[in-house]
């Protein structure tokens, strides 16, 4: 059963990227017989390096992407150190979900209203700063600070969930003990002990958060400069570009950012690699004593999006609101009694996409995790990789012909496709940490008791692993929610979903409209994840022979991610 | 096979009945009303704008009732994603079946959809609204290029400017004033970034205002000197940025932008396309009641905005009904009313008091779009 999954994800996950980087090779090299171009050249190569801007482009996306990354980790290192099983963590575990739920449209847009010149933020400092707006900006700004730490904030959550197994496995309160007695604070611990053991493990994570960073298309677009804007949004934008003969130069820019995001990541693994392998001395040279700011690095990231949301909320009420007024001077109905009727479809696109795209992805992801169990041989990595590492403009348009390319009317398969593609890898990481924790005596146990391996794994397997189970679903559920560019392209725009349909209205800049749907398009994820964070704890609770009321308040972090019970069981 | 080849006879068959003789014509819209009939259309348009989308909500419930025709708006933030679509299909040989129906174009993808012939027709023709269309309106060119019957018209669009009378009492008359306002208010003029439709538009307008040819505008590119033609516009410009919103460093990102900047009074002029854009914004509550449009002395760049049909397009018959309908008198009527949309009818109203219009001002040549666009990025896009 394992295998056959395992068979199917490899199909699902390879094969279709066949064609899609057959498609892009052949345009970026200039070969579209339909456009009458029949002799491969490198024309499109030659129109981006003569792209006036291209440097200045691409300069622009290291330092937001590469800086926003690092900063990330930086952060959820930092916040980590000082937070890991202190009474503070709980409560930053049981938030985690809810900041990570909030898709990235929702947040740019709700940042843009916060902190343009004219922003709420500026509304508030106008008795101070005059009833003008200020010159500058903290977002749009030709130095992409907003675009950097709007990403900072956005994957230091993500980046703090997947550390939650990671620490597990690496067992961090012995280690603490050891070197407390060796006479180290608990700061210059994690520094010199855990930091280059939590870097080795959660390379997979960081790696995500770089490649995405670098070729995010959409919050560029609300958050970044435009002139000249981030390398990936001057690619999305030669890809649209009315003149058709134009196309080997979006496709040959697509490659080079594939190339960027690969040399991104051989940097990071670099510097990785320098500072815990080769210039290492500073793990011991003996200086015990060290000192992060971890709890004051957590409160923007959990502040940010909450002080998004009564932003998003006021805007859709107004219908006059001019600067430097602080709350809107005529309220109405009118875009919720507009919208409303039509959002359900929406609504309802959404989830059917993610309820599939999150099941199928969490069978596959089971399938593979299974197998990698009873034969001792782990995934290939390059089938969670790619879809991670990808830049998803990078394939899409190949994929795209590749589906035309089939008789009939694909765009309902080709986006649930693209969604599970998509959502696979983040589920398969989710589950990655509950699974390798699982104690397999428990199995063993089960069978010499004289039930057959298969019962053993429903009876007792499924149920200790409910729990990480349904918020890895929930996970892959908030990733399909949250896609814009395959739905976009794949769907034809005939699928609409709450993304989508924020992403094109944020086109229009009218910021009634953005507050409503990016309320709407917050709301969903944060519906899914508060309901599995119920559903797991059910589940939870079920498994716990006798209630211990005070046993089971201390062990909320856990349910974030997995459930450890069977260890104490 | 043989749906295959039942399919292409019909196909073949209604577009010989489409060019087929006048007296028959009544008949053969009457057959075109019953294959369309149930038929779903795929309309991919612009969708960042409410009330637009709003209006096309109403048009598919009136359609769906007199003609069984649904309307389904494919919101897209820039018709030419479309147009790359369309190629991508055409690339992989899906010559029928496809998926975009109906589009709303004009200007360059227009002419791109027209070389790369993606375009089903010549249809306009045949459509009896097409008798009551204002034939005063450049209706049969597209920025000089002959639309040939592949496009019909929808509406007027007209560069123009708004000020807010409270702020701004004596708005300028023509750029060199734009020029003089901006120096005596620093940081508070701008216009949308090329290759944004109303930032070219922008320039186009400012030069055929500046330069000593403006004639020259009206040729292709290659058959004029582009250095001493533009040369006027570059040096305005490099004034006009020293002065500029964010000193010329960034530019807002579309004329939607231009108005929530007005409305925040980072900006003295916004620019929109359409010359009730002012009525509408008020309308909607996006601007205050004192926000006037108007145009300069030399009048308003104008051109008309159009509905066509993709060659390989899968509801062909529902799609003329639509685009039909959307040029009857009772839709454009109500696209026209402020209160809904705002924009100019392109067909003979009988009661037009709604309406207002600037002196117009026609496009230039297609190709002065691309060369500006370039020029421009080479000089300012870094």
């Amino acid at each position: 059963m394992a295998r056959l999954l395992f068979a199917i994800t490899l199909t699902v996950c390879c094969l279709p990227l066949l064609p899609g980087v057959g498609g892009l090779l052949a345009s970026a090299f200039a070969f579209l017989p339909t456009l009458g171009l029949t002799e491969a050249n490198f024309s499109g190569w030659h129109q981006v390096m003569a792209w006036p801007a291209l440097w200045q482009s691409i300069q622009l996306t290291l330092i937001s992407g590469l800086g926003s990354s690092l900063l990330a980790v930086a952060f959820s290192f930092i916040i980590l150190q000082a937070a890991w099983h202190t009474p503070i963590w709980q409560k930053i575990s049981t938030r985690l979900p809810a900041l990570l739920a909030l898709p990235h449209v929702a947040f740019a847009i709700g940042l843009v209203l916060l902190l343009s010149p004219s922003g709420w933020l500026f509304r508030l400092l106008s008795p101070l700063l005059g009833e003008k707006p200020v010159t500058w900006a903290l977002v749009q700004d030709p130095y992409v600070i907003g675009l950097t730490l709007a990403l900072t904030l956005k994957e230091t959550p993500f980046l703090l969930l997947m550390s939650l197994s990671v620490l597990r496995q690496i067992d961090v309160a012995r280690l603490t003990m050891v070197s407390t007695s060796l006479g180290y604070n608990r700061t210059a611990t994690w520094l010199k002990v855990i930091l280059p053991l939590w870097l080795a493990k959660m390379r997979f994570p960081i790696f995500a958060v770089i490649a995405y960073s670098l070729s995010v298309v959409d919050v560029a677009m609300i958050l970044g400069p435009n002139t000249p804007p981030t390398y990936a949004v001057l690619v999305w934008q030669w890809f649209n570009d009315p003149d058709l003969a134009l196309l080997p130069r979006a496709s040959a820019g697509a490659l080079l950012l594939f190339a960027l995001c690969g040399l991104a990541l051989l940097l990071f693994r670099f510097l990785e690699w320098l500072g815990c392998q080769c210039l290492n001395r500073w793990q011991y040279t003996g200086r015990r004593h060290a000192w992060l700011p971890g709890k004051l690095l957590w409160w923007p990231v959990f502040i940010t999006p909450l002080a998004i949301m009564p932003v998003l909320l006021v805007w859709s009420f107004a219908l006059r609101w001019s600067f430097p007024d602080w709350l809107p001077s005529r309220y109405s109905l009118r875009f919720w009694e507009q919208e409303l009727s039509y959002v359900w479809s929406l609504v309802g696109n959404s989830i059917v996409l993610a309820v599939i795209s999150a099941s199928v992805a969490l069978l596959f992801a089971i399938g593979c995790l299974e197998r990698s169990t009873n034969q001792r041989r782990s995934v290939p990595r390059a089938v969670i990789a790619i879809p991670l590492l990808v830049p998803q403009l990078s394939i899409l348009f190949g994929i795209q012909v590749a589906v035309y390319s089939l008789p009939g009317q694909w765009h309902v398969p080709a986006t649930i496709w693209s969604h599970i593609f998509f959502a696979f890898p983040y589920v398969y990481l989710a589950l990655d940490g509950p699974w390798q924790q699982f104690d397999m005596r428990l199995m063993q146990t089960a069978r010499s008791l004289g039930v057959s391996a298969t019962l053993a794994w429903w009876r007792v397997k499924l149920p200790l692993l409910l729990p990480a189970i349904i918020l890895a679903w929930a996970v892959g559920a908030s990733v399909s929610l949250a896609q814009y560019l395959p739905t976009q392209l794949l769907g034809a725009g005939r699928i609409n979903t709450l993304t989508t349909e924020a992403v094109s209205l944020s086109s229009g800049l009218d910021r009634r409209i953005s507050g409503l749907y990016g309320l709407m398009q917050a709301m969903l994820p944060l519906i899914v994840f508060a309901l599995a964070t119920v559903l797991s704890r059910i589940a939870e609770r079920r498994l716990l022979p006798t209630s211990t009321p005070t046993y089971s308040g201390a062990k909320h972090h856990d349910t974030v991610c997995q459930s450890t019970h069977h260890k104490r069981a | 096979m043989k749906h295959w080849i039942a399919a292409m006879t019909l196909s073949i068959a209604s577009v010989v009945s489409l060019t087929a003789s006048a007296s028959t014509e009544n008949d053969r819209w009457e057959s075109i009303e019953q294959q369309a009939n149930g038929q779903t259309v795929y309309f991919n348009a612009w969708g960042g704008n409410q009330e637009i989308n709003a209006y096309l909500r109403w048009a598919n419930r009136e359609l769906q009732r007199d003609y069984g025709v649904t309307l389904k708006h494919v919101k897209v933030a820039d018709i030419a994603e479309t147009v790359n679509r369309l190629l991508a299909e055409k690339t992989a040989g899906k010559d029928s079946g496809g998926s975009v129906d109906m589009v709303w174009i004009n200007g360059e993808n227009f002419k791109s959809m027209k070389e790369n012939d993606l375009l089903y027709g010549p249809f306009v023709s045949t459509l009896p609204n097409w008798q009551i269309v204002d034939k005063s309106l450049p209706v049969e060119e597209d920025f000089t290029e002959p639309t040939d019957g592949l496009e019909a018209p929808w509406g007027v669009g007209q560069l123009v400017f708004i000020h807010d009378k409270r702020t701004l009492a004596n708005p300028p008359r023509s750029f060199a004033e734009l020029l003089s306002l901006a120096q005596a208010n620093p940081g508070r003029v701008s216009y949308p970034k090329p290759p944004q439709f109303h930032g070219t538009s922008f320039l186009k307008a400012a030069l055929l205002e500046l330069t000593d040819s403006p004639e020259a505008l009206y040729l292709p590119v290659d058959e004029v000197d582009f250095n001493a033609v533009t040369a006027p516009l570059w040096r305005y410009l490099d004034q006009l940025h020293q002065v500029a919103w964010r000193e010329g460093s960034q530019f807002p990102s579309s004329s939607a932008e231009t108005l929530q900047l007005l409305d925040d009074g980072e900006f003295l002029v916004a620019i929109a396309f359409n010359p009730n854009a002012a009525k509408a914004a008020v309308a909607s509550g996006k601007l205050a009641p004192s926000a006037r449009a108007f145009a300069f002395d030399q009048g308003a760049l104008s051109n008309i905005h159009f509905m066509a049909i993709p060659y390989n397009a899968n509801a062909k018959a529902g799609a003329m009904v639509a685009i039909n309908f959307l040029m009857s008198e009772k839709a454009q009527l109500r696209k026209a009313d402020t209160q809904v949309w705002g924009d100019p009818p392109v067909v003979k109203l009988s009661d037009t008091a709604e309406v207002s219009r600037f002196n117009t001002q026609p496009e230039p040549h297609p190709s002065w779009q691309t060369a500006l666009e370039a020029a421009w990025l080479k000089r300012y896009g870094q």
